[in-house]
């Protein structure tokens, strides 16, 4: 190039050098493609087979049904069970992991020192990093053995009837549950939480406010939606979290509790019934689609369609609180920077 | 406020701000305990460590455990020295895993015939074309023809597997690993020593030369032993032996990190010396679950003692390394065109950003709905257009399972791949345009130089998460127990999370605190080795970063 004469050839090797341009930006654009296929796909493939199924069985008999069971006649395809189930095992992990998750975030935000901060964070990302089989696992050799083994010393010591867990039971699921959702609430909070300027600090310390008063009347309130997106987030993982519960909570779906009325009109379900399910196995609809996808079936039966019908409302529920959670911190970005 | 001037400051109680203090603290170690305390379990059952003698115990506390903890109490205050040896631990074990996922695709899966075809017409030529490119900057057809190879070279390789399975049966197996891997380590060992350890000219072609001579002077003393064949002997020099030694000289480079090479002598001067002792004192071994035995035989859901998770390991093997070609491809393709090339502004601008948030979105999905997804496009289809049908690829098929997965990491690959070339400042790419660089001049040149550490380590990360995925698998309709390994594309797969699946329901105690537990120790431990090496290189890489 250098000895090429005193005029610059500036219009070089142009053609060649087009052709090479377009030709990696095409092949690339075609790979950024894909993912926006993907995303056609899953909603291609979950309604058109969605829409045969609720030909066969009417959308309001799918969504109200108490009853579900795919392969057992007479065959009925209620996904309120499931709901049922996923819900229970939704608020139990809930229940342990939120107050947890928020509390890290505040100590990681608020209190820990550097050095201890960079020792924990990379700690509580483990939590989601194991595999989902292995706390299953755990749930099902270590915890519910453990957890019965409290139980009958509560029972025997305060004289309570508590019941003892069956070897599928909710309650191991909704802890190893809890476990794997921490370090998304943590994580989440604890970002939006040291992103409180610190101007707003100061001027709490200046009122004479203790760093208690700080971190719980100022820091938490201003970075709240941050802390709403992380809480809707991780009960979004939550509900989409299959392998843990397909093991720990086994495949039958929780029975529905009867409906009680109180003052004639109210109805409610008795808080002890619900609570007693936690006892029993917890089908939830992601274990529902493993199970069924699992049994022969033939493509194209009204079993194999209910599995799209399953995975439409899954993905409708996630999708709907992941785009809120979004929607929410991005109100909360705009606010502060 | 103004009416409390007569008083003095009035004291204000810290027991509350103390007590939730340490609550929250409590509350941080909660998860990181319970988690502590369910691996502790589960590695003392894979261990079988409970039939241990306590004289076994003692001679292991004084022969390995005191020096390790006499090492971290100097070490805790030498950074550098903690950096040695967390580097050289961690290329330990990503060169065990490497060697063994090589000897598993290359030898196992592949053979000598199938591994040598592809490395005539698709490996061999890209790599040459690639060096070539380094040295030669000007070539710019280089990137071309490396793409013109990936597409044609597998046609090619399709019509000529006849000849290059005649030549690869006269050369012989350990002759074509030794032509197709011992001969390229060389010149790799050659640009590792005079490029990244200056070693001198000569030194470095020393090495180069030494190596293939290495190779063959370590045959007689490999075929002493049953269990390495000389095909796996090439593969564990080249894999093992080049990362380990090029970490190792580096080391032994720093003066200050010279401690370091404390931790692995400790290590393993500790196992021996501690066998010795066991030896002599005739203390009671514990009997492992997790040993030879297990790593090498099928399956078994009635007999404890026989039962293995070999077809498990080969199966995952096999997808991960399926998954890896497919979604750094695509994964890193679909991100440098969003960062790079997509419009910011304008109408298109707005699609640009609507993608992204699907993408975002897409991450959210939970995974069995890909499950579902890779059951509606891979297995359970029919389309006919024209002379071209298609009928998916089969029920529970390697091919079917290893899309599926890719589809559900790739969202989580080219997110961490965009945040990787955003942190490249935008002065560098000023820079290259200024110097009249083209735009692809420029990602080739400037920006994927810098940002691959990042994508390399987001995508080991995501690759992590697949080796562990499990419910996508069952929907697509694998078979949960496999007593034979996949044999192709084609085959049936099996992974280990799905061994351990099948195993979790079986009710007899030397399943559940034993098999099992191997099982997941085993799976944990590849992951604990996956996620040190992306560890070591992000750290290497903020190191470099400015």
């Amino acid at each position: 190039m250098s000895n090429e004469g005193q005029t610059p050839d500036l219009s070089g090797d142009r053609g060649f050098r087009t052709v090479r341009e377009s030709t990696y930006k095409y092949a690339l654009a075609t790979c950024a493609v894909l993912s926006v296929l993907t995303t056609v796909g899953i909603i291609a493939v979950l309604v058109l087979d969605a829409v045969e199924f609720f030909s066969v069985i009417p959308p309001l008999d799918f969504l109200t049904g108490t009853t579900f069971s795919p392969s057992r006649e007479p065959v009925s395809f209620g996904v309120l069970p499931l709901v049922l189930g996923t819900m229970l095992i939704t608020l139990g992990a809930g229940v342990i992991a939120l107050p947890i998750g928020l509390l890290t975030a505040i100590y990681l935000s608020e209190y820990a020192s550097a050095r201890t901060r960079s020792v924990l964070k990379p700690m509580l990302e483990v939590l989601a990093g194991v595999p989902t089989v292995v706390y299953g696992y755990f749930a099902i050799v270590y915890i519910t053995p453990a957890l019965n083994t409290v139980i009958g010393g509560i029972n025997g010591t305060l004289g309570t009837q508590f019941p003892t867990l069956g070897l599928f039971n909710g309650l191991s699921a909704s802890i190893v549950v809890a476990i794997m959702i921490i370090p998304m609430v943590s994580s989440i909070s604890e970002d939006a939480m040291s992103s409180v300027p610190d101007s707003l600090r100061q001027a709490g310390y200046g009122l004479g406010a203790t760093k208690f008063n700080v971190s719980l009347r100022v820091v938490v309130p201003a970075a709240v939606s941050g802390i709403a997106s992380s809480f809707i987030l991780a009960i979004s993982r939550a509900i989409g979290e299959t392998m843990a519960v397909v093991i720990a909570a086994g495949t039958q779906p929780p029975d529905i509790p009867p409906v009680e009325t109180a003052f004639g009109i109210i109805p409610y379900m008795s808080p002890g019934a619900l609570l007693s399910l936690y006892s029993e196995s917890a089908a939830t609809m992601t274990v529902a689609i493993v199970n069924i996808s699992g049994s022969d079936i033939a493509g194209g039966s009204t079993a194999y369609q209910s599995l799209f019908a399953i995975g439409l409302t899954l993905f409708a529920i996630t999708l709907v609180m992941n785009v809120v959670s979004d929607l929410i911190a991005s109100r909360y970005r705009e606010e502060y920077e | 406020m103004a009416t409390q001037s007569e008083t003095a400051f009035g004291s204000v109680s810290r027991v509350k701000g103390t007590v939730f203090k340490y609550l929250a603290f409590a509350a941080s170690l909660a998860g990181i305990l319970a988690l502590a305390v369910l691996l502790a379990y589960v590695a003392w059952d894979a261990l079988g460590l409970e039939t241990a003698g306590t004289s076994w115990y003692l001679s292991y506390t004084v022969t390995l455990l005191v020096p390790l903890l006499g090492f971290s109490a100097y070490a805790r205050r030498r950074p550098e020295v903690t950096a040695g040896a967390f580097e050289l631990v961690a290329m330990t074990l990503g060169g065990v895993m490497l060697t063994v996922a090589t000897v598993i695709l290359l030898l196992v899966i592949a053979g000598p015939a199938v591994w040598l075809t592809a490395f005539v017409f698709v490996v061999g030529p890209v790599l040459g074309l690639y060096v070539y490119g380094q040295y030669n900057r000007e070539a710019t057809w280089v990137g071309i023809a490396m793409l013109m190879f990936l597409v044609v070279g597998p046609f090619a390789a399709w019509f000529l597997f006849p000849f290059v399975a005649l030549a690869a049966a006269l050369v012989g197996g350990p002759g074509v690993y030794f032509l197709s891997l011992v001969v390229p380590a060389a010149g790799m060992a050659f640009y590792l020593a005079s490029q990244r350890l200056d070693l001198s000219r000569r030194a470095s072609l020393g090495i180069a030369a030494g190596l293939p001579v290495l190779a063959i002077a370590g045959v007689p003393v490999v075929d002493t032993i049953p269990q390495i064949a000389r095909s796996v002997w090439l593969t564990i020099l080249v894999m093992f032996g080049i990362p380990v030694g090029f970490t190792a000289v580096n080391t032994a480079k720093q003066r200050e990190r010279w401690a370091a090479f404390a931790l692995p002598a400790i290590l393993v001067g500790g196992f021996l010396v501690g066998e010795a002792l066991v030896g002599a004192l005739g203390a009671t071994q514990p009997q492992a679950w997790l040993d030879w035995q297990y790593l090498t035989s099928p399956p078994s859901t009635f007999d404890a003692e026989a039962a293995g998770l070999y077809p498990a390991i080969i199966g995952s093997v096999f997808l991960i390394a399926l998954v890896s070609v497919f979604t750094f491809v695509f994964g890193v393709g679909t991100a440098l065109y969003l960062e790079e090339y997509a419009p910011s502004s304008g109408p298109l601008g707005t699609l640009t950003r609507l993608v992204n948030v699907n993408i975002s979105n897409l991450a959210g999905v939970p995974s069995v709905v890909y499950g579902l997804l890779g059951l509606g496009i891979f297995v359970n289809v029919q389309a006919n257009l024209g002379p071209l049908s298609y009928g998916g690829f089969g029920v529970g098929t390697v091919l079917t399972g290893a899309l599926t997965l890719s589809l559900l990491i790739l969202p989580i690959v080219v997110i961490s791949a965009q945040e990787a070339i955003r942190s490249v400042p935008d002065s560098l790419r000023q820079a290259s345009y200024g110097m009249g660089a083209t735009r692809w001049q420029t990602i080739r040149n400037v920006v994927l130089p810098r940002s691959l550490p990042g994508i390399l380590t987001g995508t080991i990360l995501a690759l992590g998460r697949a080796i562990g995925e499990t419910a996508p698998l069952l929907v697509i309709g694998a078979a949960t127990t496999k007593f034979s390994p996949p044999g192709g594309l084609f085959g049936k797969l099996t992974a280990m999370p799905m061994q351990i699946y099948a195993w979790a329901f079986l009710p007899q105690d030397d399943f559940r605190y034993g098999v099992l537990a191997a099982g997941v120790v085993t799976l944990l431990i590849v992951l604990l080795s996956m996620n040190s090496v992306a560890i070591l290189v992000r750290n290497k890489y903020q190191q470099e970063a400015y």
